[in-house]
């Protein structure tokens, strides 16, 4: 029997728990991610009042700013899932226009990220100057980086979209990518509390 | 208010409560009955024919209004924060607050609600370590939410 070659649409299939392995390692993945956020906020609040020297954060943070970022993240998961939702009905035109709001929306908020990191490097904060500025920056560059994967992401599947290389079938591709942008969005819904506005003030 | 931040056991308790409660409504949420598909099939898009519906989840308007609750409660925690007279109970409507968009996001975006109970397991089992993690490491190192 001649080989067919390797197909881009995803083909049903029994597994012994009755899910797709691909997503269960999705959801493995993100609740391992979950520990290693949990030790850098950890860390964070641990360190964070124990700089002897300044910049302080109180002295630092700007609430109405990270509102915004904040914000905009959260609308970008709306688009996000708005995307699944279009290729779950089969309208792969309003899905690429959803993957490009959202990414577009991700790279807003790292652009804004960005500022922000150099308004406190201005003001003397940096990775060296303090335990604060040590934490904060790993903390939320760490969340950043999750935020540029999955831009990266999202435009590779808005290209390949555009390609014609994914189809109505490949939804399960659109909803894993999905689960990592609503997990980025809920990590940076537990950083605008615990790290801006518990200890903003 | 200020015993309260001098209070290991409430400094502690307070999150591990909420938080609780948090894994709590993920797995009573999980136990909840799924939705039928249209197809009669056990689960999401995967195993749907082509162009067959995938799941009974929300509808896009209903996306949309869960976005706009996000925004509200966003908005919400940026004015608390500003409101003098609520300073004694800062933590606890922030935590409440921040603890309903996580559910939000998490039972509605990302289909825990309607979805196999396995994510819900995995990902509850996840949380509740990173749980742990944050209040053995606050609670023998001494340090504060706040």
């Amino acid at each position: 029997m001649e080989y067919a070659g390797p197909t881009h649409e995803l083909q049903p299939m029994e597994t012994s728990t009755g899910v797709d392995n691909r997503k269960l390692l999705m959801w493995l993945f993100l609740a391992s991610d979950c520990l290693f956020f949990g030790a850098l906020i950890s860390t964070y609040l641990l360190y964070r009042d124990r700089s002897v020297v300044g910049p302080f954060p109180k002295d630092l943070y700007d609430i109405p700013f990270t509102s915004v970022s904040s914000f905009i993240l959260l609308m970008s998961s709306v688009s996000m899932v708005l995307a699944l939702a279009a290729i779950q009905r089969g309208d792969l035109r309003r899905m690429r226009v959803w993957l490009v709001c959202t990414a577009m929306l991700g790279i807003l908020f790292l652009s804004g990220q960005a500022y922000e990191f150099t308004e406190f490097y201005n003001k003397g904060l940096s990775l060296h100057q303090n335990l604060f500025g040590s934490t904060f920056f790993v903390l939320t560059g760490f969340h950043g980086a999750h935020v540029t994967v999955g831009v990266i992401l999202l435009l590779s599947i808005w290209v390949r979209s555009m390609q014609g290389k994914v189809t109505q079938n490949d939804t399960l591709s659109v909803e894993l990518m999905g689960l990592y942008w609503h997990f980025v969005d809920i990590v940076w819904i537990i950083i605008f509390t615990f790290v801006y506005l518990l200890t903003g003030k | 208010m200020k015993d309260f931040f001098e209070n290991p056991a409430l400094l502690i308790g307070v999150p591990m409560l909420i938080f609780g409660l948090a894994g709590a409504g993920l797995v009573l949420a999980a136990m909840l009955p799924q939705p039928q598909t249209a197809t009669g099939a056990l689960e999401t898009g995967r195993f749907a024919p082509p162009g067959g519906e995938a799941h009974m989840g929300p509808t896009p308007a209903e996306y949309v209004n869960i976005g706009l609750l996000l925004a509200a409660i966003t908005a919400v925690e940026v004015a608390v924060y500003y409101v003098d007279a609520l300073a004694g109970l800062l933590v606890p409507v922030l935590i409440v607050l921040s603890l309903s968009k996580f559910l939000l996001v998490v039972l509605w975006f990302m289909h825990l609600r309607f979805d196999n109970r396995l994510f819900s397991t995995f990902f509850t089992g996840g949380l509740l370590l990173a749980l742990a993690v944050f209040i053995v490491v606050l609670a023998t190192l001494k340090g504060s939410i706040t």
